[in-house]
């Protein structure tokens, strides 16, 4: 334990067999019992960290004072939670106390039927520890396949340091009714006033249990692993990947050492020759109005990947150049992507392909009009249908030609896939075997090799006024009125 | 100077797992030099350095410290690589962790490694403060056919780090190794095209380029040289936006300056525009010659308009005139916007065939040649009209 310590565990000697209230004398003897272990596991949906430490005690028979300290820390008081690990039997606590003065204290009073040593286990929620995913993706020259490797950082901002910690880190999203930084200022004798203490430590710890599930396995000393190197070229941390029920739990293997203040990035899994494809999508809805270059792969086994959901997180997509060098694509905030889930790497507009829209022709047909303000309506050119001069167009097609002219100088074909939302009652006529993408948005797509062009026909009509009776798009396989 | 410093610790601070507080106290390091820097700009707004460094390891974990003061690094996007070694010095070498330590501008790699020796090792990151622009020299020749097109590109180091050789990659052109000092901006010529065929154009737009004096209807005449990118040695790649100054051979020897403009980012096959003021010896007066509409039914009309132009050539040489309309512009002008897209067929006036590559629903370009002024200094006036029909208009 480095000599900053906060977190202190104190057994009164002096006072051992003594009532608490004698406690508050000036002169006290204690002993500092050291952690034996410790095991953090991080949720990065919350500032929320369930601190696991266990401590070797010497108890006498009878009743003993135990004092919990947590000065200059982000650990919510409500949360502190005091177990019997071995034995299990013969050792029961008798009450806690969080003394008025001293609001980063608490006492418990422990019975013991025996003299004997003992592991304590104290498990808290402390806030200030956050952990987060980031990734690096670096396509070959050829933009075939690409290696993909994910990290995962921890960073320590509690105030205390964690020597020799066991790391778990959990992917999911929790619900918590109140911020545990918030927590760790408020007096308990405050909390106790505004909800129910025993709600609150069912809350608290409701998720934190689930997490806790299987027993840890047993944590390498540093000088064990420092030795274990000696032998061998130590590998990276491998990262134990375990899914429970909503949530997946990453668990570091070995301990790690973060002291206050630190971040400490660690490689999650490395996955190289994923397969992955180049498409360009004009889809402004979601990418904005130019058109997108993307790099599209599979979160699954097939793909080299699937072993773990990927956590939200920043990815940052590099090129090889070739030459041993990089060129940077583009940054961009992964969201999370479950197993079997595709992934789109989204680089923005390429300069290599011009992506232009040409309007060619606008005409309007099918006119009718409303005569003399009333509900009749009569269609322009109708048998018997006279110029009437107060009868107003009140509906009419209207035509428009559209060219959609691609260009690709890349040195590679390019498939390119555009979608067009047109609100209204519409009639898309062409010959580019489109699809809806959904009740108004048109979608075509094309292959474009390397150095050439393409020029996409459509006509859109439009049902306007008294003529619209719909409210989506029809598509219509036909040539383009010229 | 402020400096990029690797910090390399030696044998003794090789304690693996041991606290990086407690590493923080004493140290010993080499400084391992850069041996090669590229500085890859062909992203539009982002500059990537990569630097490899020849770092000396010793069997197991090594610590090693990259730091770096008052320069732009973005710690978010270090990425270090491990070269593979040459075959007859296997050295297995693995990025274990990477620490950042408290309020400093640092991280500290925990490597691994197979065998004593020296990993060679390249580290890339983004650099603010490094950024490009490129621009362009045009000398035309005496007599405006053809232009030699020099490229430029111009680096500008406010980034608080000093490159004694870089490599440089535009994204365009060659790479090209050059030093960069700190605050320095470092130009080179990117490329050059000799004799590239240029137009220079003589265009009247009335929404584009408006009215040199509206009483009068006397249109600007606006001159462009207009070179395509294609062709030769141009099309091959795409033409950055920047700053082309233009020069015209004098036919003395030397090369009268023109003027400057802001040249776009033109695509091969696209033509870049480069504009060079007004002319003032070509004369065009537009008119609207006849507006008359005929109701079809109700509030329905058809609408006949005729523009007029009157041009007057004063040079002394043949120019060709581009006459632009934005038809939308036109009904708008003669009966006002209703918000729908004009629907309209062109009438057998004198300018009847667009250029189809350049005009499309809205825009019209005809293409009229002017023939030079008589040898008496008269310049002949031609008349030439644009004849539209405007359908079912309401």
């Amino acid at each position: 334990m480095t000599p900053n310590l906060t977190v202190r565990v104190l057994l009164g000697l002096f006072g051992l067999l003594l009532p608490l209230a004698l406690l508050a004398r000036n002169v006290d003897l204690a002993t500092v019992p050291t952690r034996s272990t410790v095991q953090l596991t991080i949720y990065n949906s919350e500032d929320l960290t369930l601190v696991r430490e266990t401590r070797v005690v010497t108890f006498k028979q009878g009743v003993n004072p135990l004092q919990f300290s947590w000065a200059n820390t982000l650990i919510d008081p409500t949360s502190v939670e005091l177990k019997f690990r071995e034995p299990k039997a013969g050792l029961d606590v008798l009450d806690t106390t969080f003394p008025h003065d001293k609001p980063q204290m608490l006492y418990w009073n422990v019975h013991s039927d025996a003299n004997r040593e003992a592991t304590i286990e104290i498990s808290y929620f402390t806030s200030g520890i956050s952990w987060a995913a980031d990734y690096v993706a670096i396509a070959d020259a050829e933009e075939k396949t690409l290696r993909l490797e994910s990290f995962v950082r921890v960073n320590n901002r509690s105030g205390e340091d964690y020597e020799n910690a066991q790391v778990r880190l959990v992917v999911g999203t929790i619900n918590l009714v109140e911020k545990i930084a918030e927590l760790a200022k408020v007096p308990v004798g405050r909390v106790k006033d505004e909800v129910n203490e025993e709600d609150y430590r069912e809350l608290r710890q409701k998720a934190g249990r689930k997490m806790m599930a299987p027993a840890a396995p047993a944590p390498m000393m540093a000088m064990d692993m420092a030795a274990g190197a000696m032998q061998e070229m130590e590998a990276p941390k491998e990262i134990i990947k375990e899914g429970l029920s909503e949530y997946f739990i990453y668990t570091i293997e070995g301990t790690e050492t973060v002291p206050n203040g630190w971040a400490k990035r660690l490689r999650s899994f490395e996955a190289a020759g994923v397969p992955m494809t180049v498409e360009y999508r004009y889809r402004p809805r979601e990418y904005g109005e130019p058109l997108t270059r993307l790099y599209l792969l599979r979160n699954d086994t097939a793909s080299k990947l699937g072993s773990t959901p990927l956590p939200d997180g920043m990815l940052r997509v590099f090129r090889a150049n070739g030459r041993d060098g990089l060129s940077y694509l583009a940054a961009q905030n992964l969201k999370y992507v479950p197993i079997g889930d595709k992934i789109e790497l989204n680089l923005g507009p390429d300069p290599a392909v011009v992506f232009e829209l040409l309007k060619q022709k606008v005409y309007r047909d099918n006119l009718w009009f409303q005569i003399k303000g009333g509900n009749l309506y009569r269609k322009l050119g109708e048998d018997g249908f006279k110029l009437e001069l107060d009868s107003q167009v009140a509906g009419w097609d209207e035509h428009t030609t559209y060219r959609q002219k691609i260009r690709n100088y890349t040195r590679k074909p390019i498939h390119v896939q555009i979608r067009r939302e047109y609100p209204g009652d519409i009639v898309f006529r062409s010959r580019l075997n489109p699809t809806l993408h959904d009740f108004q948005t048109v979608q075509f797509e094309t292959d474009i090799p390397a150095g050439d062009k393409a020029e996409l026909d459509y006509e859109v009509i439009a049902r306007l006024g008294y003529n619209q009776k719909q409210n989506r798009v029809e598509l219509q396989p036909g040539e383009v009125n010229r | 100077m402020n400096r990029t410093r690797w910090l390399y610790p030696l044998g003794i601070l090789l304690l693996g797992t041991m606290p990086l507080d407690v590493l923080a106290r004493i140290k010993l390091t080499t400084l391992p030099v850069r041996e090669r820097v590229e500085i890859q700009l062909d992203h539009p707004q982002i500059a990537l350095v990569e630097e490899e460094r020849i770092v000396p390891l010793v069997k197991g974990v090594n610590q090693v410290d990259f730091s770096w003061a008052n320069t732009r690094i973005d710690p978010d996007t270090l990425v270090l690589r491990i070269l593979p070694p040459p075959a007859d010095q296997p050295l297995d070498a693995k990025v274990l962790s990477v620490s950042y330590p408290p309020n400093e501008n640092a991280l500290v790699w925990a490597v691994a490694a197979s065998a004593s020796g020296a990993a060679r090792v390249r580290i890339s990151y983004v650099l603010g403060g490094l950024s490009k622009d490129f621009h362009y020299r045009a000398v035309a020749d005496h007599d405006e056919k053809a232009l030699n097109l020099a490229q430029y590109l111009r680096v500008n180091n406010n980034a608080n780090e000093a490159y004694d050789a870089a490599e440089f990659w535009a994204g365009v052109g060659e790479r090209f190794g050059k030093p960069l000092g700190l605050n320095e901006t470092r130009e080179v010529q990117l490329d050059r095209f000799a004799s590239v065929p240029v137009r220079k154009t003589y265009t009247t737009h009335p929404v584009e380029f408006g009215y040199l004096d509206r009483a009068q209807d006397k249109l600007n005449v606006p001159m462009h040289y207009v070179v395509k990118n294609a062709g030769g040695e141009l099309g091959k790649e795409p033409l950055p936006e920047g700053k082309a100054r233009i020069f015209q051979d004098d036919g003395k020897g030397g090369a009268a300056f023109l003027g400057e403009d802001r040249g776009k980012f033109t695509a091969p096959d696209d033509e870049l525009k480069l504009y060079l003021g007004l002319a003032r010896d070509i004369a065009v007066r537009r008119t609207v010659d006849r507006n008359e509409r005929q109701r079809i039914a109700g509030n329905l009309y058809r609408y006949d308009v005729t523009l007029k132009y009157e041009i007057e050539n004063f040079k002394d040489a043949p120019v060709t005139l581009d006459i632009a309309e934005s038809v939308r512009q036109i009904r708008d002008q003669i009966r006002g916007d209703n918000g729908r897209d004009p629907e309209w067929q062109l009438g057998d006036g004198s300018l009847r065939t667009p250029d189809p590559e350049k005009s499309d629903a809205d825009k019209l370009l005809f293409h009229v040649d002017l023939p030079a002024r008589a040898a008496d200094g008269q310049a002949k006036k031609q008349i030439h009209t644009l004849r539209l029909t405007l359908n079912n208009e309401w």
